[in-house]
């Protein structure tokens, strides 16, 4: 039987809009044969909570700029466990300083593409995390 | 990895670049000569200005140095103003916190994380107060980056400011941006939408340009950031097009709202990016001047020069820096600042390098100013109006892309202009087309970044400073604005925001603008203020 199409939701958090990342890497996700579940922007932590609930998404995407990333991780890695979501993958994205990297991977994020990562690299690693391979994606 | 294509040292054929066309994908020619342009140019300062506004330019003034700053609470950012304007800064540029512009105050939850991250956290009259303490507004201008409604408001604790300093407002010298479709991102549609009904926004907008001409005649009353458009992916042509067919849409609106051109049109400015194609980004500007001028005269009907002048003020692009070996990006903003100049703009921001990281540091933000001060003082460019002008190439692509300009402007004018391309989803599919675009060709490396897509060095960590907010600043800023609003007279804020909100449930075509600033004097915050007329319209906002 072939696996369910992997379910990931793309979202920024909070009151910043800058976009373009968020809009570019949901394409390459959705090109490639993900069900990508545009959030946009301006969502709490609440919400991308309930989204996941209801949506049984695998993995959740979240993208930053202006330094509120270790805030919105931190709150919703701990709303996923608090409510027996502990194995949705969790990546993040953007303008996040070096040593804020390491502290989001400390935390439990599985993944963080700060600015210059490649389409290739992204999905790699993404495909690695959520155990499909490449080739099963792309063939959709 | 990505198979990127490397340039191949080949020494027998030597270094060769992947392709000749610009940014845009005008194809360069290998050679311009008298066969390409051979016309007449007016003098600077003369109609249509293609060779710059003033006769003299910089010879008369140097540009404006003018840095979009502020983080963290009012009292720091009045800090860093000081810093700014001792290591030569010429005019202040105030960005708010992401809640300032949208209209929130820091304890409204969604905002509470955001709060001071980007900007200055402003919400009360006291702010105003304590981000311009020392300055005086009447030498120094300011330009307040917000949208409606929250210019009004900030227009409005300006003023209260103003009159604390003992400044008439007559003497106010700056700009409220105030256009409520370009201020935060893109025009991007869910961005600019959320948090205000945006055909209200643009309402309350047009009635504080009214309310400005007559009370403050140095203050300029409309911005339109081009800068935000350009920065979300899409090329010059489309920057150009998109952001003169809205100055134009507003132009519009205000003649059909009986105002003389000649009363308003020289009190609105423009805020574009500067990007790495140099000759492209000369012309760019050399032919929106031309449109912007020949739209105000032939259309609209001015007759005062200064009507017809496009100003601008300019950030070099954010989008060319690079995380990846960040002092690179000190190059890429010494080039744009250089093109900014050559192309006779009217102030400048030159982004720091270390903005692909975090916001800048007092450190990269003085390097910013120098920067900008070698080219003024050491490069000698600053001495001639127009030194490129006549160039054969500078002069074909200045053509070329007035007309490829000119031509997308008449398609976004044929489908109702620029306001209503960004309601019925028109801008937003454009952007959406570019970004990815411009995604495709950083990973071809069709559009080579060094150190990125290009000569990339896998072993090299960057090293350089973050910027660090106070730990506490913004748990200092909630309560901050919790208590502001607990110790105050409740009794004319209830009424002011009462009186405010009828006057939208009821009488919304007539101004809005007296009754928010009486809710301003009353001591009501931001939020308040925005809130009476979300209740008003039933205007829910994202929680």
């Amino acid at each position: 039987m072939p696996k369910r199409q992997q379910r990931i939701i793309m979202a920024k958090m909070g009151l910043d809009s800058h976009d373009n990342g968020l809009r570019i890497v949901s394409k390459w996700l959705a090109d490639s044969g993900y069900e990508v579940i545009y959030a946009g922007v301006y969502n709490s932590a609440e919400r991308i909570l309930q989204m996941t609930i209801e949506e049984g998404a695998d993995a959740i995407g979240l993208s930053f700029l202006g330094g509120e990333h270790l805030h919105y991780t931190g709150k919703l890695l701990e709303m996923l466990r608090t409510h027996d979501l502990g194995h949705v993958k969790f990546f993040a994205g953007g303008i996040i300083p070096p040593a804020d990297v390491v502290a989001l991977k400390d935390m439990g994020v599985d993944a963080v593409f700060t600015p210059g990562a490649q389409r290739r690299e992204i999905l790699s690693v993404i495909g690695k995390c959520l155990g499909v391979s490449e080739d099963s994606v792309h063939e959709k | 990895m990505a198979e990127i294509p490397k340039i191949e040292f080949n020494h027998s054929e030597g270094e060769q670049l992947p392709h000749f066309h610009s940014i845009s994908g005008i194809e360069y020619k290998r050679i311009y000569s008298r066969e390409d342009w051979d016309k007449q140019l007016p003098d600077a300062g003369e109609y249509p200005f293609t060779r710059g506004i003033h006769k003299d330019m910089y010879r008369g003034r140097l540009w404006t140095r003018r840095q979009q700053s502020g983080f963290g609470s009012p009292e720091e950012s009045n800090e860093l103003l000081k810093f700014l304007l001792k290591v030569g800064q010429t005019g202040i540029n105030i960005d708010s916190d992401i809640a300032g512009k949208l209209g929130l105050d820091p304890d409204y939850p969604l905002a509470q994380a955001d709060v001071g991250l980007q900007g200055t956290s402003m919400c009360t009259n006291e702010d105003m107060a304590v981000l311009f303490r020392d300055i005086p507004l009447d030498r120094i201008s300011s330009t307040l980056i917000f949208p409606p409604p929250s210019s009004v408001v900030m227009m409005g604790q300006y003023f209260l400011t103003a009159k604390a300093q003992g400044i008439p407002l007559e003497d106010l010298i700056g700009t409220m941006m105030n256009c409520p479709f370009t201020q935060l991102v893109g025009p991007t549609f869910q961005a600019n939408t959320a948090f205000f009904p945006i055909d209200l926004a643009l309402k309350i907008g047009l009635d504080l340009i009214e309310y400005l001409i007559p009370v403050t005649p140095k203050w300029n009353v409309l911005n339109v950031n081009s800068r935000n458009i350009r920065e979300s992916g899409v090329d010059a042509i489309q920057e150009a097009a998109f952001s003169l067919a809205l100055g134009a849409d507003y132009v519009d609106r205000l003649c059909k709202r009986g105002l003389p051109v000649d009363s308003f049109a020289r009190r609105i400015g423009f805020f574009s990016a500067v990007h790495l194609d140099l000759f492209e980004e000369v012309a760019k500007f050399r032919a929106m001047r031309r449109i912007w001028a020949r739209l105000l005269k032939e259309r609209f009907g001015a007759q005062d020069d200064k009507s017809m002048w496009f100003r601008c003020a300019v950030q070099t692009s954010s989008l060319t820096l690079t995380a990846q070996e960040p002092m690179n990006n000190i190059v890429r903003a010494a080039i744009q600042t250089l093109t900014a100049i050559l192309s006779g703009v009217q102030s400048v921001h030159t982004t720091s390098y270390d903005e692909a990281y975090c916001l800048p540091t007092e450190a990269t933000q003085k390097l910013a100013i120098r920067t900008q001060q070698i080219i003024a003082y050491e490069t000698g460019v600053t001495k001639i109006a127009d030194p490129l002008g006549g160039a054969y190439l500078v002069e074909t692509m200045t053509d070329e892309l007035e007309e490829r300009i000119w031509e997308m402007m008449k398609d976004i004018e044929k489908r109702g202009g620029f306001i209503e391309c960004f309601k019925a989803g028109w801008v937003e599919n454009e952007l959406n087309k570019a970004r990815y675009k411009l995604a495709e060709q950083m990973e071809s490396a069709e559009l080579p970044i060094v150190g990125m897509n290009f000569f990339k060095d896998d072993g090299a960590a960057a090293e350089i400073d973050i910027f660090k907010q106070a730990p506490d600043m913004q748990a200092r800023r909630i309560e901050y604005t919790i208590n502001y609003k607990k110790n105050r007279d409740q009794k004319p804020v209830s009424r002011a925001l009462k009186n405010l909100c009828d006057r939208v449930k009821n009488h919304a075509d007539k101004d809005l603008v007296a009754p928010m600033l009486e809710a301003v004097e009353a001591r009501a915050t931001l939020q308040e203020v925005c809130d009476a007329m979300r209740e008003a319209t039933d205007f829910s906002i994202p929680r």
